[in-house]
């Protein structure tokens, strides 16, 4: 079931035009990343279907209900989206249970169920024991946990999360993020996540939406967005990428520095071939693959990112190995790509 | 939304115009009172020797007092702030507590000591003692914005510590600078108290001599129109003067760091100057007014004490809690964003600003038996605070409103709530120790206000204000004593919280701060 539609979505700040015939659509429990550079969007797009924000035109759906059109929009207050913005903004003169508490209408709870609703989020969160304390008495992290709580609270339709990890240090920000995907999933929630942390949209998504100056670049899931990158441009916003020269054959094979058939030939490159560092084996036995000189090391502990300089291509290639990794620089090295061949022509 | 909230802007709009029809009423009658002189009548009160003698010498007292209070005040805030004294805190404090006395109150004192002085030398010494607290609680605040890592960055580059003060420092706290001359600009213009004693014929005496003595309201009308166009020219240089508006992204979680200069020489100097500041503008009015109430502790009754303290508490009250309702649409406007309407407004309060007492006083009294039952009530005076104080109020209101950050807001919006049910559970509630704290200055500053007091109190009424006029104008010491230290002592409370918590705020600005910065 659809639980959120955009489209032929556009937003005008005066004459700029921050976003431009967008469209995309969710299913119910589906979660989503919007990944791209600052500048391209995301915020904006998240702020229109919260409704904070007025489109130029297009439409937004929720369900099968219209919430946003240019003319007559559903204000936020009557939306039902769980907001978490940037900095988490938590009322500071209220105490955690009471921000909790916020969204929660009088009207249409008791004051028990309004208690037990609390109580239950703050059990959620892992925050037992906390529930007078100010905003100001919190770290980063738990203030994060209570705006996500506070947004679950009303039961929204959608969760819309503004980087709310970005604050937060690297441990830090891995843990809570996997907690807070947990309990999304758990609870079945529809979910939207800005982020600008790749490696954040792809292990937390269920799809990745890459925008790229008000338009959505592709739109898929983790893995077809990493491995069927739609542009070599796209490829590298989602992970480490070789962009080598590339000649298309009359025979259909491609050739490139790590072809088996050798490279291009000189002046006669058709394209590019994309290639992940991780695809390529790196051998110290002659047998198989480019003989390459390896020129550097780059050491991340679980991994190694290695340097080959090969006499095929001018750009040195990069090739990521399992660590503990026993290369010295210097060393003699064969090349071998295993991976997919994507060739991109030139346009 | 859109229509929702245009209407919203509306209804809003709608009010600021009514307050600012109401607040411009007595502008409007001045001028209609003016215009019953004929042209070339007008012209002749203008241009006669008089006139011009009385304009020459409040501009060069305006001139003297300004002047002192950028070079000295600028330098004085810069001591307490960056030079290694003792009891740092202390000295701040002790330097705004002449906030709490009254112009008028100063000078009586100071006669008292010295039986012969008068005159402009004397008016200028006894306005920069008074005026320079709001020069230097403008300058401080912005100094302590300042971040101290763009010091220690302008330092890393090589200047030297006087270098970064002028270079660094300085240009950063201008607009405060131009704050606070235009505070006590504005104070001078107004001051009739001092002035009054000094026997220094400034606009506003002339204004107040041609209404006691001739009941000339016409002439009195015209010069009152003169002194509103001196202030609101001076308004208006001001806002030129002032330079670009920016905002300091200077982080105030890095205020602890500050190191002080510690050179003994200059540590010396300022602990000097403050000392000779605070001795002259805290100690020695203190002690003459202690000194005189001892010396006859009975020459008040304690009832005429009481009841006066009444009604200068429960009038300056009223009108500090009409400004602040009539600032509220006026203060939303604001934090709504730059518009023209927005910056229109801005300027017709500023205008308002410019207002002094003895004009507010004269247009409104001559609205005379017009105003039904209202003539003659303490409602009349009340309204004469708010229209004197609503800058002031607007200023605190807005200050106050635009600490909510609008990401607050559009979080509450997502969570259900209305517009009206944002400003109810969220605005209102954090803004609310910022909104009391505004309309406590504005009580302080009602309490000690004369010369509209002395025209608009309803007859049998007595202020503290107006019995230390009247005992002091007749150099009757011994009986203003008790009202002054009585009047003096009520108004410090307000200043103590002004300056204590002060730090309080800035510590939960800072905070705020903090949490930003971890949450970005």
């Amino acid at each position: 079931m659809t639980s959120l539609s955009v489209s032929h979505l556009t937003v005008n700040f005066g004459s700029r035009t921050v976003i431009s015939d967008l469209s995309f659509e969710l299913r119910q429990g589906e979660i989503a990343s919007l990944l791209g550079p600052s500048g391209c969007g995301k915020t904006t797009l998240l702020r229109a279907i919260a409704g904070l924000i007025q489109p130029t035109s297009g439409a937004i759906r929720f369900g099968s209900q219209l919430v946003g059109v240019s003319s007559v929009v559903l204000p936020p207050h009557k939306r039902g989206t769980g907001y978490v913005p940037q900095q988490g903004a938590l009322f500071p003169h209220l105490s955690v249970a009471k921000n909790i508490a916020f969204g929660l209408d009088k009207n249409k709870y008791t004051k028990s169920e309004i208690t037990d609703i609390t109580r239950e989020m703050i059990g959620l969160i892992g925050m037992k024991g906390m529930e007078e304390r100010l905003p100001s008495q919190l770290s980063g992290g738990q203030q994060t946990r209570v705006a996500l709580a506070r947004a679950l609270a009303i039961k929204p339709k959608l969760i819309l999360l503004d980087e709310p990890f970005s604050a937060l240090d690297a441990v830090l920000r891995d843990e809570l993020r996997t907690e807070v995907v947990g309990l999304l999933r758990e609870l079945g929630s529809t979910a939207i996540l800005v982020t600008h942390d790749r490696e954040e949209a792809l292990v937390s998504s269920d799809r990745v939406i890459l925008m790229r100056d008000g338009k959505v670049a592709q739109n898929g899931t983790p893995e077809e967005v990493y491995e069927a990158p739609i542009s070599p441009e796209i490829a590298a916003s989602t992970g480490d990428v070789l962009i080598l020269p590339a000649q298309q054959s009359g025979s259909g094979a491609t050739l490139y520095p790590l072809s088996l058939e050798g490279g291009a030939n000189a002046g006669s490159e058709t394209g590019y071939v994309v290639i992940r560092p991780e695809e390529i084996r790196v051998s110290t036995s002659a047998d198989m693959g480019v003989e390459g000189s390896l020129i550097h090391i780059d050491y991340y502990g679980h991994d190694a990112m290695l340097t080959v300089s090969v006499a095929q291509s001018a750009t040195p290639i990069k090739a990521r190995v399992a660590g503990p990794a026993d290369f010295t620089v210097g060393q003699k090295v064969y090349l071998q790509h295993l991976g997919p061949v994507r060739y991109f022509s030139r346009q | 939304m859109k229509t929702q909230k245009d209407f919203g802007s509306y209804g809003l709009r709608a009010l600021v115009v009514g307050v600012l029809i109401l607040i411009s009423q007595p502008l409007i009658y001045l001028v209609l009172r003016a215009s019953e002189k004929s042209g070339t009548d007008v012209i002749a009160l203008l241009t006669r020797q008089k006139t011009l003698e009385v304009l020459g010498l409040t501009l060069a007292l305006l001139c003297i007092v300004v002047a002192i209070n950028v070079f000295l005040g600028t330098a004085i805030a810069a001591g307490l702030h960056y030079v290694r004294i003792p009891y740092p805190r202390l000295m701040f404090v002790s330097t705004i507590l002449p906030l709490a006395i009254p112009s008028y109150v100063f000078t009586y004192t100071w006669i008292a000591l010295i039986p012969s002085l008068q005159g402009l030398w004397a008016a200028a010494f006894i306005l920069v003692l008074s005026t320079m607290p709001y020069m230097l609680l403008a300058v401080s605040i912005s100094f302590a914005r300042i971040d101290s890592g763009l010091i220690e960055v302008a330092r890393s580059l090589g200047l030297s510590k006087f270098a970064v003060f002028t270079r660094v420092i300085l240009p950063q706290v201008r607009r405060s600078i131009s704050a606070g001359a235009l505070l006590s600009g504005l104070y001078v213009l107004s001051d009739f108290g001092a002035v009054s004693l000094l026997n220094v014929e400034t606009l506003t005496v002339s204004i107040q001599n041609l209404f006691k003595s001739s009941y000339d309201r016409s002439a009195a009308s015209v010069i009152g129109l003169l002194l509103f166009l001196a202030a609101a020219i001076f308004v208006s240089l001001e806002s030129v003067l002032k330079g670009r508006d920016y905002e300091s992204r200077g982080a105030e979680g890095f205020q602890q760091r500050i190191r002080r200069v510690s050179n003994l020489p200059l540590s010396i100097l300022t602990t000097s100057v403050l000392a000779l500041y605070s001795l002259l503008a805290v100690a020695l009015p203190f002690y003459v007014l202690i000194s005189r109430y001892l010396q006859n502790p009975s020459a008040v009754e304690f009832s005429d004490l009481a009841t006066a303290a009444l009604s200068t508490i429960s009038v300056a009250a009223m009108g500090a809690f009409i400004a602040f309702v009539l600032s509220l649409p006026l203060a939303f406007l604001a934090t709504q964003g730059a518009s023209a309407f927005a910056s229109v407004t801005e300027k017709v309060t500023l205008m308002a600003h410019a207002l002094p007492g003895v004009v507010v006083g004269l247009a409104l009294v001559s609205f005379g038996s017009r105003l039904g039952p209202l003539y003659q009530s303490v409602f009349l005076l009340a309204f004469a605070y708010a229209v004197l104080f609503l800058a002031k109020s607007v200023a605190s209101s807005s200050a106050a409103l635009n600490l909510v950050s609008p990401q607050l807001k559009e979080v509450a919006a997502t969570l259900g709530k209305s517009k009206s049910s944002v400003t109810l559970h969220v605005v209102f509630p954090i803004a609310l120790p910022n909104l009391a704290l505004g309309v406590l200055l504005v009580f302080l500053t009602a309490m000690k206000e004369l010369p509209a007091t002395l025209m608009l109190r309803p007859t049998g009424m007595d202020t503290l204000a107006t019995e230390i006029w009247s005992f002091a104008a007749i150099s009757r010491f011994n009986e203003a004593a008790p009202y002054a230290l009585l009047l003096v002592l009520i108004a410090a409370i307000p200043t103590f919280i002004l300056t204590i918590p002060r730090t309080a705020q800035k510590e939960s600005a800072q905070k705020e701060t903090e949490k930003k910065v971890s949450y970005l």
